[in-house]
């Protein structure tokens, strides 16, 4: 018993190590100042590259800013269109339901590089390219397929009673689903909130399609640094990357006061 | 006649379903047209197979197909495989639970990007590992440390993409697992079955529709995936959608509907390899309900 015993703490703890060890790296290589090739650790360190990352020049600070809006934006009218489509597909039989659920998956399946490039010439022609409008427009149907079966499978477990409730209460339709059904879509609005807010955060190619060079955010900023130029520089910006995602993650979850259910459909 | 309830669930699914057709669908059907050779600016409006037949007699066409399979295959079983078990075994140990959601909610805020960055650093020739290991006197120089990048073995990227699926795998078979295991997983221990059988003949085949759904995930997203092979793969092959992506990009605008024939088979790949889970997702399903 011991013995596997000692078996787990050694699994658990390689977990931790090759999850946190890599963040180590980048925290040691944001802060050195000169590395010989063949030296363990730096041999000096220093703040050159984050004061170089807060400079100006280094438009780190609005690709964050650009970043950040972007996928608010989109995490916003995903939200919209989401709960009903969710509450569509999660409460009503009809014709053609089959078809639809399939049509809605489509986004996690056909990969973004056959739509990006498909859809750029559509882009140019009608000026959407290189606008932010545009890139918000492609984003958005990459994050509806998470908040939709996020709220059908909501729906679904909720049923129609607390609103046939409503109805005989004689409440109309907005206050039915102001008062009765949002409360009981919180915490997968929450769910579905982090998820839609990764996936536009981290997009890189359709961002660069559509946006050509001409809307930054941080994956683009980042992009050409993973197999050249300075580490220095690389390792702040993921760290900032990384830390900018948490952050929002983090105020979502003290939001959230955790019970089984809710983190049942955090990923599905 | 079209029911009151079937009229109000399509009027809550026309802003989504409209935001995914126009902006999605269109972009994926308009790229089926620009394979067909229709493209008006250089004048070419006739339908041709042509396009088809080239990329599929090019000799790159072939090499390149596999290397992908290769390096979305291998990166989908290596994570199926330990994502199903640590799943297992974050069942049966005593660590909180707050501890298991961060083992598996970290990783969704590191993208892609940045794994591959830090993955660099630590196994590229000039990376933390070589470096260890010429300070522990196992290498002599920076150089003789085995290439993991821009090789024909790809074991960077695989290592990349494992280091961010393991956890995805891991959280959605962990859910299901869960709840398996409180209901018939303790059953079959108190009828004496060994943690071996337990797993093997209950848990297993009864979590297998999540974890084949996972997989088929993982690998559709593994085998669409631009960035890191772009950034990391080898000169030659390249994989299926950096290949499509540089006929894209090319000067020459009659390489176009080439890049388009190549998206409409990476296209496919993806959605036989989520059919294939559907299929074998019901199959499993009809045995065991």
């Amino acid at each position: 018993m011991d013995r596997s015993k000692a078996l787990g703490h050694i699994v658990l703890v390689s977990i931790l190590l090759v999850l946190i060890l890599p963040f180590l790296v980048l925290i040691i290589w944001s802060f050195s100042q000169g590395w010989a090739s063949n030296a363990l650790l730096p041999n000096e360190f220093g703040l050159r590259g984050w004061r170089y990352l807060f400079s100006q020049q280094s438009r780190m600070l609005s690709s964050l800013g650009m970043s950040i809006l972007i996928s608010l934006v989109v995490t916003g009218f995903g939200m919209i269109l989401s709960i009903p489509a969710g509450k569509a597909l999660g409460l009503y039989i009809f014709p053609g339901k089959r078809l639809i659920e399939l049509l809605v998956l489509a986004p996690t399946i056909i990969p973004t590089i056959a739509v990006g490039m498909g859809i750029q010439i559509a882009f140019i022609r009608y000026g959407l390219a290189d606008t932010l409008l545009g890139v918000i427009l492609v984003h958005l149907p990459l994050v509806l397929p998470y908040g939709i079966r996020i709220f059908a499978s909501i729906y679904k477990a909720l049923g129609t009673k607390w609103e046939d409730q409503a109805k005989i209460l004689k409440a109309n339709g907005w206050q039915r689903f102001w008062f009765t059904s949002l409360p009981f879509l919180y915490p997968g609005m929450i769910s579905a909130g982090v998820l839609m807010f990764n996936v536009s955060f981290s997009q890189y190619f359709l961002t660069y399609l559509i946006g050509g060079g001409k809307i930054m955010t941080l994956p683009i900023l980042l992009f050409p640094f993973v197999n050249s130029g300075d580490r220095v520089m690389a390792s702040g910006l993921s760290l900032i990357f990384i830390l900018s995602s948490l952050i929002l993650m983090l105020i979502i979850e003290r939001v959230i006061t955790d019970s089984e259910e809710k983190t049942n459909v955090y990923y599905l | 006649m079209v029911s009151r309830d079937s009229l109000k669930a399509y009027l809550y699914l026309t802003p989504a379903l409209s935001v995914i057709l126009i902006f999605f669908l269109g972009g994926f059907i308009l790229a089926f047209i620009q394979s067909l050779g229709y493209f008006p600016a250089i004048g070419q409006e006739d339908l041709t197979f042509k396009y088809y037949r080239e990329v599929l007699n090019k000799p790159e066409f072939f090499k390149s197909l596999s290397y992908t399979f290769y390096i979305a295959l291998l990166s989908t079983t290596i994570a199926t495989v330990s994502g199903t078990f640590l799943a297992y075994y974050l069942l049966r140990t005593s660590v909180k639970k707050s501890f298991i959601a961060f083992l598996y909610k970290f990783p969704i805020a590191v993208p892609h990007l940045v794994v591959a960055l830090m993955i660099v650093f630590i196994l590229s020739q000039g990376g933390i590992l070589s470096r260890l290991l010429l300070k522990g006197g196992l290498i002599s120089d920076t150089a003789s440390f085995p290439a993991f990048f821009y090789t024909q073995n790809a074991l960077g990227i695989i290592l990349i993409y494992i280091w961010k699926e393991i956890p995805f795998v891991t959280f959605m078979v962990y859910t299901v697992m869960r709840n398996i295991h409180t209901k018939l997983g303790e059953a079959a221990q108190n009828l004496k079955a060994s943690p071996g059988q337990v797993f093997f003949h209950v848990i297993l085949p009864l979590s297998m529709p999540s974890i084949i759904s996972a997989s088929a995930l993982v690998f559709a997203y593994s085998f669409g995936a631009f960035e890191v092979p772009y950034l990391l793969g080898a000169t030659y092959p390249k994989t299926m959608p950096v290949w499509a992506y540089l006929n894209f990009i090319s000067a020459d605008l009659s390489a176009r509907p080439i890049a388009m024939v190549i998206n409409m088979i990476v296209s496919l790949v993806c959605a036989v390899s989520i059919f294939i889970y559907y299929l074998s997702a019901k199959k499993y399903l009809r045995k065991w309900s």
